[in-house]
Order: C-alpha cells, then structure tokens, then sequence
C-alpha cells in the first residue's frame, strides 16, 4: 500500500511537471502567436508618432510618390521602425487641425455606419421575430435563402445592388449604402438563431395569458435578446466600418467617401499622414471591442451552426 | 447545435398540449408573423432578390448596351476565357490551402486556452484583435513588411536567403493567406472555444478516471463532440476566403500579379469595363457553386446532428 | 419616466426614419434627367443703342442699369465717356449728363442709398514747371498736394524745349488723383467730391480692382493684391487691412456684410470682413459657394432673397449664407447665351434676371440686353431636347449649340458634363448612363476610350447618313476622317484637327518617314545626343517608345504579351540612361541645344503652315515629323483640336442629332475655320483646307518709302528663346506640312489607362533601381497578360 502510494504521488509529481511544461509551451507559442497578431496594430499605432519627413525617410521605397517638396532623403532600404526617432505629434496635429479633410471623412465614416447598424437592428428584429414564430416549409426555405445572400462574396450582389440603387434613383446619395445595408440578412440570421433557443414554452405560456404577439415581442423577446443584439450590432458596426467597394462603386462622389476608401488611397498622396489617420480609424472598433469583447465573444459563439 | 434539437422537441410538446386552445389563435399569430417579417422581406426582395433576375437577364445579353440575346453564350466565352480560368484556379487553390490551416491552427489556439495557461483572457483579446482593426488601416504596414525593400526581405537576408518580391511573385499567395490567417484565426478561435467548453466535463472526467491516453481523449471524445463545430468553421473559413478580395485589393489593386488574381477581381473588372454580361455570367456561375457547397453543409450538418442525438 | 422617454425616443427614430424613406422616394424623383421641369427660363435679346465701345462700371437698382461707357473717337483721338441710364422695364435708354473733364476716368462706380451714384475717379494733372515753380507750388498748396506728389510718382517726363536762346530743362509731371464724388442719377450734377488720394499712401500703381459698399454705405476697395481699404461716404479714411495673400474677389451680401475670396491653405476660401476688428476672419464653410469655384469668370451680386447672386461660366446663381445652399437659376446654355459674353447680370425686381451680353463676334463689339422669364411649361414651346454628353466643353462647341439651338424649332441641346473631381468617376457615371439607357444622343468622343465603346455597339455608323446627304467621302481629308472607322464604319467627326508629333532633324532621320523603337534606339545610340528630350526623364522618354507602339508587345489576336521579350527590356535599360528627374536648372535653350545635336527629338504638335515654318526655323534645316515608334513606322498622331462628335446608336433622335453633326461638315463652318492667323488646326474638308494653304502662301505687303510694295511679316512666332517673323509660306513648306497631315492614321488614344498605370507602377521601381530590368519586364507581363485574358 505504501508503495502504491509513494508510486501514485510520484506519478502526479511526475504528471504535474510534465503538466507545467505543457502548460509552459503552451504560453509560450500563444504568446509568439500574440506579438505576431498585434504587430501590425502597434506598429501601425507607433508610426503615427513619426513626423512626416521621417516617414517619407523609411518607406520611400514602398510608396511610389513621396511627399512633394524638393529632394528628401530616402533611405535605400525599408526601415521599420517600433519607436520613431523622435515622437513628434505632428501627423495629428495636421490631421486633426489643419487639414479638416479627414475630419470630415471619417464623420463621413460614421453617418454611413451608424444608421445602418441602427436600421438593420431594428427591421432585423422584427424579421427574426417572424421567422421564430409559427415556423413552417416556406419560411425555411427563406431563411434558406437570407443565409445563401449572406455568404454571397460581394462582387455577386455588385450589378443588382447597383441597377436597383440606379432604378431607384439613390445612386450617388448615401441612401445607395444605407438601404442594401439596412436590409442585409445578416442580423436577421443571427437573431434568428438566438431567438429560436428562446424556449417555446414561455411565449406559449404568455399567450395563454392573453399577450398579443406584439406584447410578446416587446416584452418578452426584445429582453432576452439584449446581449445578443448588442453583440450583433458590434458585428455589424465592424463589418460596415471596414467597408470599401459599396462606396467606391455607389457613390461617385469623392466627397462623400468614407474614411476607410480614403485610407485605402492615400499611398497615392500624403504617406506622411497616413498612420495616424489609420490609427485614428481604428479607434471606434478598437474601443468598442474593449468594452464590448464579452458580447461580441458571445455573438460568435451563437453563429456556432448554419443552420437555425 | 444541441439547443436546435431542445427546441425541436419543445416544440413537439407544446404543439400538443396547446393545440385545441390556440388554434384560432394560432392562425392569426401566422399571419402576424409575417407581418414582422415583412418590413425585411420586402428590403431583401427589393435589393437582393428581384436584382438577380436582372443578373440571369444580363448574363444573357451580349452587352448592356447592345442588349441583343445571346444565351449560354456568355457562359461559354467566361467559362472558357483564360483569366477566369486563372481567377477560379487561384480562389480554389487559396482555399484549398488558407482553409485548412486555418481550421487546424484556429483549433490549436483554442486548445491552448483551454488549456490552464496563465492570462487566458488577455490572450483572447489579443488573437481577436486583428478581426477588429478595419483593414485599411493596416494595409500600409503590410505593404512596408512584405515590400521587396521591405522588413521580411530584410529579416530573411540575415537567415542568408535572397530577396523575394513577396506581393509580385509565386510567392504572393504566402503573404495572403498570412493576411488571410491573422484577420480570421481569431473568430475561429472563438467558435472552438465554445465547443470545447460545451463538452460535458462528466464524460471527460470518466475518460480520465479510465486512464485514457490524452491523444485517446482528444480524438475519441473532443473530436467526436466538435465536429460540427468543425464543419462550421470549416465552411466560415471557406466563405471568408471568398472574401479575401478586399485585402488583395487594397494590397495590389485591380491587376495583381496571376497567383492572386481572384475571381472577384475578375468580377470587379469586368464591372468598371461594362461587360456586365461577362460579370453575370460569372456572378451565376459563382453563385451556383457557393448554394452547392452551403447545401452539402446543410446536408452534413443534418446527418451528423441526427448522429449526435442518437 | 425614463422608459416612457426610451419609447418616445424609439417611436421618434422609427417615425424619422419612415420619413425620410419616403422623402427620398421624392427626393430621387427630383433628379434631373427626364424629369419636365414645370417652368423655363426664356431669354428676350434687346440690343443696347449706345455709341460707346467699352462699358465699364456697370451697376443696377430699381430697374435702372447705370452704366459708363467710353467711345474712342478716332478724330481728335480723345476716349470719350459717357454715362447711361437704362431702364430694364421700359427697354429704353437715356444719357445722363455727366462729363468729367479729360483728363479724368472713371474707375468704379458704385450706388448709395438715396440713389445717387458714388464714382471714383482718377484725374491727371500735367503740371508744368521747372524746379522752382514746384517749390513755390507746393509752399502754398496745403500738404495735400505734396503727399499727391508723392503719390504721383513716376509720371515723369523730362522735356527738352529750345526757347528763344536759353536752354532750360523743364519738367513734366502727371499728378495723379483719386477722387470720390457724388452723382446725382437724375441730372448728373455732382454733389459732392472729395480728394481721397492720401487714403492710398505711397500705393503708387493703384487701382481699384474690387470695390463694395456694406449696410452703412462704407465703400471697400481692394488693390487685387493685398490690401483692402475702408472708407466712410465721406471719404474718410476707416482702415486700411493687408493680407497674407492675393484677394481674388471682395462682395457685399444682401445682409450689408463683405465677404473676400482668396486662397488659403485648402485651397479658395471665404472669409468675412469685420471693420470693427479692422481684420479679415476665418474661411466660413461656404460649401455651397466654394464647390462652383472651379467655374471661372465668377461675379458676385448681392441677391434679392438670398445673400449673393453669382454668374459664372456656367450658369447663375443664388447663395445663401445662413444656409449654405446654392441654388442654381439656369444654365446659360439653356437661355441661348455664350457665358464668355456675359458682362454683368442681375435681378430685376419683378424677379426676371437681366444680362448685359458683349458680343465679341463681329469687328464691332455690340452690347444687348437679355431679359429671362420665368415662364410656366405650359407656355413654353417646348422642343425636343438632345442631349449632348462630354467631359468637357469647349467654347466652340458652346457657340455651335447655342447657334443650333436658335435655329432649330423643333430640337435644342443641352449638355450633360461628365465632369466630376476625378477623371474616373465621370467615366463611372457615363458607363452609369450607357447601362441603363439614359445614353447622350450626341457624345465628344475625345478623352473616351473610343475602342472599346465602338466594339460594344455604343454610336451609330455616320456613313449612311453622309450618303443619304450626298455628303462625298472625298471631299473631306480622308485619313482625318477615317481615324474614328472601324470594320468599315465611321462612328466619329473630327471637325478641325492637328498631328501630333516629335520632330528630328531630317539629317540625323535619314530618309525615314517614321521608326521602328529598334531604328530609334540605333539612331538615338550612334548620334551621341545626350538626351531625347529636352528635359527627357527615364518616364517621358520610356513613354515616347512605347506610347504608339503597345501593340508591338500585345497581341490581342492570340491574346499573348511579349513584354518580357529583349525588345521590352531594351527600351526599359535604354529609358533608364536618362534622369530620373529632369534637370530643370539647365537653362540652355532648345533650339541651341538641337543645333549642337545634344537633344533628338522636340516633340510638338502640326496646326498650321505657320508653325510648320517656326519648327523649320528654329531646326534651321530640313526636319522630320517621325513621330512616336512604331512598328509600322507611321508615328504621327491625329489630335481633334475641340472635340470629336459621334452619335449614340441607342438615341432615339439620330435624325436631329445628325443635323447637328452636319453642321461641323458644311462648307460654311469649314471655311470658318480657315484663318490668317494660326487657328490652332486644319479645317477637315480638302477645300477649306487648300484655301487655309492658298492664305498662308499669300504674302502681305506693305509700302515702303518709296511707294514699293515690300513683303512685310504676317506675324511672328516665337518659341523658347527663338523667334521667327513669319512670311508667306512656300510651296514646299505647305507640301511639306500636306505630307505629315498624310502620314497619320491613328488617334492619339492608344495607351489604355489600366496598362498604364501598371507600367508605371512598375516601371517606378526599375527606375528607382529596386529592380532588374528583367524582373520588372517580367511582372509586367505577368500582371499585363490578365488584363489581355480578360478582354480576349
């Protein structure tokens, strides 16, 4: 027995150091795994403290028009810096107060996003609710179909979503973005799916009670759905944040462009700006993925399955 | 996946015990649900739906302006056109690859965390940060990295291997599906990592207690309970390589080098030329391919949730 | 509480949102196209009966336009002026009896409150004087006169007059005098006049450019460059405000407040004038006004409901300030009126709009009066309407629609500007247009991609319609009009054109008329010049090799690319020998350093004999039009001067639409074209043609002395630091240029802008050495060989 004992300690003696060094790789890999996923947001984060002509100095090379203004040093190599040579806050100065461009572009940035997320929210809220409700063959079959849409690659919706923006005479205002964005199927899916878990019973029981089905929807399902539309509109806020041909394709003016298509073409200009302006535009979604990581871990984890 | 079945079965209960008392009821909440369903029925109808039709129409046509019927024509002349063939060669080939890497090493990180490491949470944000950050913002640094006078040529330089012209070479698939991976691994992650902690610890605790190897748990119980989870992600990751265009076109713009040449560059350029015929054509094609792929996930999924009920 | 708040919030978003949905149901329905406007604008022209051939000064109020014209009378040689009063209801025209003495000229003028008008002048005075006489002068004078004297400057003028025995210096000075003096509108008495000279200190060429008066009848007068002086009714000097910058506009709006334009760091701003803070303020957002003001030829008039009323290139205009909405009145287009001869304009008070029109056509300039109507649709005869669809507009053709716009009863045009911020975009909306069938009736085919339209069946083949006209084919410079022919097809009228070309020196050239890249890189290697251009980059010079030659590397035929063969490569290593920045510092002339064969090639266009002859001189032997390589070797490029007119195969008005076009192709317009000065091209028909020839070759005489006539210079043309007085050309010369108007076949669109900016982009890291040559011809034929997949 004792030696049963001294032998079974001295195997989880043995278990538990084997245990730490698993457990020790297992840091060690998630954390080179870490530095190399959050590289290119803090490098992008330190660039932006570079003054301008520091910028121009270290990647020249990449950028194909340096600034204007006489002969400025390039370097003959990239060079990357963590830390800029002098942090310098100048990038943000002219971003933020002298050229109001991108001010406004990012605003711009907001009044197409905001509504969307609010809209889609709302029409998708009353859509899940329908397919939740009294489920038979055809409303499968369209939900079927909602599902199908959402996983279209965009440049497949690209013609219609143009010819309609064109019929409807929307095409080059913000309502070409706003409605296609409005009504995605997106957060019907989701919604969806978080909806039908609600147990049947409960609604059931409400409706015995003699609820209408508008009182059910407003104060039973709308509750429990809180969490779940809070970390859909997270998703949805990211989605649309991020977007890049709708407006390139929908609306001809420059002016109105969101600031992530401006991103997307400054190489072509003010390179010395560029990190700071990028930084500046990571910083909605970056704030409310701190505050919202919960709900949005929470909304993916109800995308688990395609079908409801 | 297992609420689904909960669901159903309440479903099969409730139905009987209610079914006298709400039946008159229950034909007005029909027609009141659609009535909740309308308002994004009729937006999808209007923006997705109907516009589709069009789409059949133009692919139709020999151009939009000309609008003379030409068939199948467009389908033969796309299907046998070189860059297309190019676009679905590469789309196929980069989610041949980008998708299982990123199911297997999503799955890693998630067994990582499950696993009893220290700042699990921290860990967490830092993998999910990437799917965050608009890529706009990030292009430019991925073009300093992987430029030919750029940091990864450098870093290689010292490992004593020549330079590589990253984005415009065979290699620029590589950079992709780096690109691919770091964006995605992190939403994938997520989804294992509810799964893993969705499996009954019982089960597991009875594995321990019978001394079952840790590769016997992981393949036999783990496995076993994850695997829609799998073909979930597994699908995700596919539609998101499909998605992949937007990063390659902030990177490269229109005419990247062939290797990374994707059918929605294919698609894109065609919009911007007016060959709206060839785009349809095209879009169809695509589309046809994407319903058959999310219908033998449907299929699947059906098989393996009857396999997991029983 | 605070839930009832959440639910009314809700209830309000969800309402806002429903509203606006359906506003902009109504809000799409607003969108110009198709849509029948519910009321016109008609134009009634009035001719002015004045004497007068230059009106400056022009103000309005009530109804009545003040005006100063000056007359120059050829006898006396004396400008004379006058002052009008026309009244805008009555359509008549009375002289005010004002005269200022002559050596006096009325600068502004501007109209106080009690209807007087208030004019600044400027008077000379000769003063005559030897030295002491000044002194004395100016001792008895108060200091006024001396700081005038000051101010007065440089007008002077020393004089040699022999009297009598004695030899004295005298000399003569021209005081100079600004003066505000009051006029009475009903007599032309003057009222009131004050010396406001030493308002101006030591500014000695001034001159009032822009001039306004605010609600409390301060007048502001502003130099054009930098300064901006305040003065009070009275003449009294308020402040004096200098700037950083130039002011390119000073107005008052209806409010009484002043407003400048100039440029500031985001390029034209408006900023307000504050007289209290004796400053300028900062830019105010005035989007409305500001997104307009790349149309030039801009005038600002105080509105009558809103703020400003501004006439420009375009149209006009009312702003406001408080809103920031500009609201568009009419085109001028759509009132028959050329912009370029719009004077001034205005509102009348039963809300018509006036216009004075100065029409520059005829050798006497004639002023009108054009009065428009708001006038509801029903009224209106209204024609059908052609639309004209371009990405810009040229003067030329703005006359030729306006003309065919009074003269057709049944049709008018309108023009439709695809003209946005960016090139691309407009193209986008015009591809927007074709998709859906809302394509122009008649297109500018130039800045087009003209190929690709024409394959998809975009414009209409003129050569039937020529046929049914009995308009010959030959009569016409065939290979001009033929560039825009495909498979037999002619889709597009270049109605005046020039050849765009490079020339070389026929010695260096050989007895080629054009050249393969291979001929040239041998030619360019065994000359020893040191460069192709004169100030040739690695770009400019890479571009000229391959600019008319791409079909040398694309076969779209077999869909191949051949930019990785040695050909490519060679022209990248031999583009690469130049700078990569021009040295711009080097100040030797062009035609020096063509005559010591450091420079290959000028590139240049061929618009006329005269330039022709220029080139010739300054080449100072036989030169070349070589043009750009090409495998063929036919390097010339034909180029429309204007534009080049083609019309829409889906019009559904190809009828009227062709009338138009005709109209280009008349012997009447044709011979228009022909000139004795350079015009800038060459009329398309062969008998307009040979008559521009027959002019060119017709000398001028003069007579000189001895009553011989002499041939004297037509004109002179100068280039660079070369000039050349240009005589009547010789046979050889016009054979000469007859032979490079043959030589070109192509237009010069042949690059497409996808291609481009692939070379470019790689061709960038070549020249900044990142790259081999081979490396970078290999990624470009990568990258090229899908765009040709994709089109194949």
């Amino acid at each position: 027995m004792k030696t049963d004992t001294a032998i079974y300690i001295k195997r989880t003696k043995k278990k538990r150091r084997r245990q730490f060094v698993k457990v020790l790789i297992a840091t060690m890999i998630a954390a080179i795994f870490a530095t190399l996923f959050l590289m290119p947001i803090i490098l992008t984060i330190t660039n932006s403290f570079m003054s301008a002509s520091e910028i121009s100095a270290n990647y020249g090379q990449v950028f194909a028009t340096t600034d204007t203004g006489g002969k400025t040093f390039i370097a003959e190599r990239v060079n990357l810096k963590f830390i800029p040579d002098m942090v310098s806050f100048s990038q943000y100065i002219t971003v933020l107060l002298k050229s109001p461009d991108y001010l406004f572009k990012f605003w711009n940035s907001v009044i197409l996003v905001v509504p969307i997320v609010a809209f889609q929210i709302f029409v998708a809220a009353g859509a899940s609710y329908g397919f939740t409700r009294c489920q038979g063959r055809i409303k499968e079959m369209i939900f079927f179909i909602y599902i199908i849409l959402m996983l279209m690659p965009y440049q497949v919706t690209l013609v219609p979503n143009y010819l309609v923006s064109d019929w409807l005479h929307i095409l080059d205002t913000r309502w070409a973005i706003w409605l296609p964005g409005i009504f995605s199927p997106f957060a019907v899916f989701l919604l969806t799916k978080y909806m039908r878990r609600i147990p049947t019973a409960m609604i059931e029981a409400a409706q015995i009670d003699g609820a209408g089905e508008w009182q059910i929807f407003k104060s039973i399902c709308m509750p429990l759905c809180k969490s779940a539309i809070t970390s859909i509109a997270i998703l949805i806020f990211i989605d649309y944040w991020n977007m890049v041909e709708q407006p390139l394709i929908l609306m001809s003016d420059v002016e109105m462009h969101p600031l992530s298509v401006f991103l997307s073409k400054i190489n072509e200009g003010e390179v010395g700006l560029a990190f700071a302006v990028a930084t500046i535009y990571m910083v909605p979604p970056l704030l409310i993925f701190l505050y919202g990581e919960d709900y949005l871990v929470e909304g993916i984890t109800y995308q688990g399955g395609i079908k409801g | 996946m297992c609420s689904f079945k909960r669901k159903n079965l309440n479903k099969h209960k409730g139905g009987k015990r209610v079914k006298t008392t709400v039946s008159k009821q229950g034909k007005r909440g029909k027609v009141i649900s659609w009535g909740f369903l309308s308002p994004s029925l009729l937006g999808v109808l209007l923006f997705f739906v109907l516009p589709f039709f069009v789409v059949i129409y133009y692919s139709m046509v020999d151009n939009p302006i000309n609008n003379q019927f030409v068939f199948f024509e467009n389908f033969v002349r796309v299907f046998n056109n070189m860059a297309f063939k190019q676009a679905a060669y590469n789309t196929f080939r980069f989610s041949l690859v980008a998708v299982p890497l990123a199911v297997l090493l999503s799955l890693l990180l998630a067994m990582m965390l499950d696993s009893k490491i220290p700042f699990r949470s921290q860990f967490r944000t830092f993998f999910l940060s990437p799917m965050m950050v608009p890529i706009a913002s990030v292009v430019l640094i991925w073009q300093v990295l992987f430029h030919y006078n750029g940091i990864v040529n450098d870093a290689l330089s010292i490992l004593g291997t020549g330079k590589t012209d990253w984005l415009k070479s065979a290699h620029a698939q590589i950079v992709i599906v780096i690109l691919f991976l770091w964006k995605n691994l992190g939403y994938n992650m997520i989804l294992f990592m509810a799964a893993l902690s969705s499996i009954p610890k019982d089960i597991l605790d009875v594995a321990v207690l019978e001394s079952a190897s840790a590769r016997q748990i992981f393949w036999h119980i783990k496995v076993r309970y994850i695997s829609s989870t799998i073909l979930f992600v597994t699908i995700m990751s596919l539609i998101n390589s499909f998605k992949v265009f937007r990063e390659i076109y902030l990177l490269t713009g229109n005419y990247p080098y062939d290797t990374i040449y994707m059918m929605q560059h294919f698609m894109n350029n065609a919009f911007t030329q007016l060959d709206y015929q060839k785009l349809s054509a095209a879009a169809i094609m695509m589309s046809i391919v994407m319903v058959i792929i999310i219908g033998i996930l449907f299929l699947v999924e059906n098989y393996f949730g009857k396999d997991m009920e029983e | 509480m605070k839930k009832r708040m959440k639910k009314i919030i809700t209830f309000i978003l969800a309402g806002a949102m429903i509203v606006s949905l359906a506003g902009c149901g109504g809000g799409g329905a607003d969108k110009p196209q198709e849509i029948k406007k519910d009321f016109y604008y008609v134009p009634e022209n009035r001719k002015l009966d004045i004497n007068s051939n230059y009106i400056e000064g022009v103000v309005a109020k009530d109804d009545q336009i003040y005006m100063y014209g000056n007359s120059w009378d050829e006898k006396s040689g004396i400008s004379v002026g006058t002052l009008y009063c026309y009244d805008l209801v009555n359509d008549t025209i009375k002289e005010i009896p004002f005269k200022t003495d002559d050596n006096s000229s009325v600068y502004k003028m501007l109209l106080n409150k009690a209807g007087n008008l208030m004019m600044i002048l400027q008077r000379y005075e000769e003063v005559i004087s030897e030295e002491k006489m000044i002194d004395v002068e100016a001792s008895e004078e108060s200091d006024e006169i001396v700081y005038a004297q000051e101010a007065a400057g440089e007008g002077v003028v020393a004089e040699t007059t022999i009297g009598g025995d004695d030899l004295y210096t005298e000399s003569v000075e021209f005081n100079h005098y600004i003066e505000l003096i009051e006029v009475s509108t009903a007599d032309g008495s003057v009222m009131n006049s004050v010396d406001i000279t030493a308002v101006f200190g030591n500014n000695q060429d001034f001159y009032p450019q822009y001039v306004a008066t605010d609600a409390n009848e301060n007048i502001y007068i502003s130099d054009g460059n930098s300064c901006i002086y305040v003065i009070d009714a009275g003449g009294n000097k308020l402040a004096e405000i200098t700037l950083d910058d130039w002011v390119d506009g000073m107005f008052s709006s209806k409010e009484g407040d002043i407003y400048i334009k100039m440029w500031g760091a985001e390029g034209e701003e408006i900023r307000p004038l504050d007289l209290n803070s004796k400053k300028i303020g900062n830019a105010i957002s005035a989007k409305g006004l500001l997104e307009r003001s790349n149309h030039y030829n801009q005038r600002y008039y105080e509105g009558m409901e809103s703020s400003l009323l501004v006439s420009d290139s375009t149209g006009l205009f009312t702003y406001d300030f408080t809103t920031d909405v500009a609201n568009d009145m009419f085109d001028w287009l759509d009132v028959d009126i050329n912009s370029d001869d719009v004077s001034e304009a205005g509102q009348m008070s039963d809300g018509r709009y006036w216009a004075l029109l100065h029409d520059y056509m005829g050798d006497e300039a004639e002023y009108y009066i054009a009065i428009m109507k708001k006038t509801p649709a029903s009224e209106v005869v209204i024609k059908e309407e052609l639309v004209y669809g371009t990405i810009w507009t040229s003067q030329e053709i703005r006359k030729n629609i306006i003309d065919f716009n009074k003269t057709s009863d049944k049709y008018r045009i309108t023009v439709k500007e695809y003209q946005t911020d960016d090139y691309t975009s407009g193209i986008a909306q015009f591809n927007n247009d074709l998709a859906s069938g809302n394509c122009p009736d008649i297109i500018n085919l130039s800045n087009l991609d003209f190929a690709r339209y024409a394959s998809k069946g975009v414009f209409e083949d003129l050569y039937p319609y020529m046929e049914k006209d009995g308009i010959q084919k030959e009569d016409y410079v065939e290979n001009v009009l033929t560039a825009y022919e495909m498979s037999g097809k002619l889709y597009g009228i270049i109605p005046q054109f020039y050849i765009h070309s490079a020339a070389v020196k026929s010695s260096i050239a050989g007895d080629r008329t054009g050249w393969t890249v291979k001929e040239m890189l041998e030619v360019a290697k065994e000359s020893g010049i040191e460069n192709i251009f004169q100030y040739g980059s690695r770009m400019s010079v890479f571009y000229y090799c391959i600019y008319n030659n791409m079909d040398e590397y694309i076969d779209w035929e077999t869909g191949e690319c051949f930019f990785n063969g040695e050909d490519f490569i060679n022209v990248l290593e031999f583009a690469a020998q130049f700078p990569e920045e021009p040295d711009y510092s080097d100040e030797e002339s062009i035609s020096s350093k063509i005559h010591e064969n450091k420079v290959l090639l000028l590139e240049t266009s061929v618009s006329s004999v005269q330039e022709y002859q220029m080139m010739s001189g300054m080449f100072g032997e036989e030169i070349t039009f070589i043009g750009y390589p090409n495998s063929e070797g036919k390097g010339n490029l034909i180029q429309p001067t204007n534009e080049c007119i083609a019309i829409a195969a889906k019009s559904e008005k190809k009828e009227a639409a062709w009338e138009f076009v005709k109209g280009f192709m008349s012997d009447e317009y044709q011979d228009g074209l022909v000139s004795e000065h350079a015009n800038w091209g060459f009329p398309l028909k062969k008998s307009a043609l040979e008559k521009q020839f027959e002019m060119d070759m017709t000398p001028s005489y003069y007579e000189d002395m001895d009553g011989k006539q002499v041939e004297s210079p037509k004109t002179s043309w100068g280039y660079d630091d070369f000039q050349i007085d240009i005589y009547a050309a010789k046979k050889e010369e016009v054979d000469a240029v007859r032979k490079v108007i043959a030589s070109a076949e192509r237009t010069a669109t042949s690059i497409n802008e996808e291609l481009a900016t692939i070379i470019t982009e790689e061709t960038d890291a070549y020249f900044k050495g990142q790259k081999s040559a081979k490396e970078t011809a290999d990624i470009i034929q990568n990258r090229i060989q899908i765009y040709v997949n994709e089109n194949s």
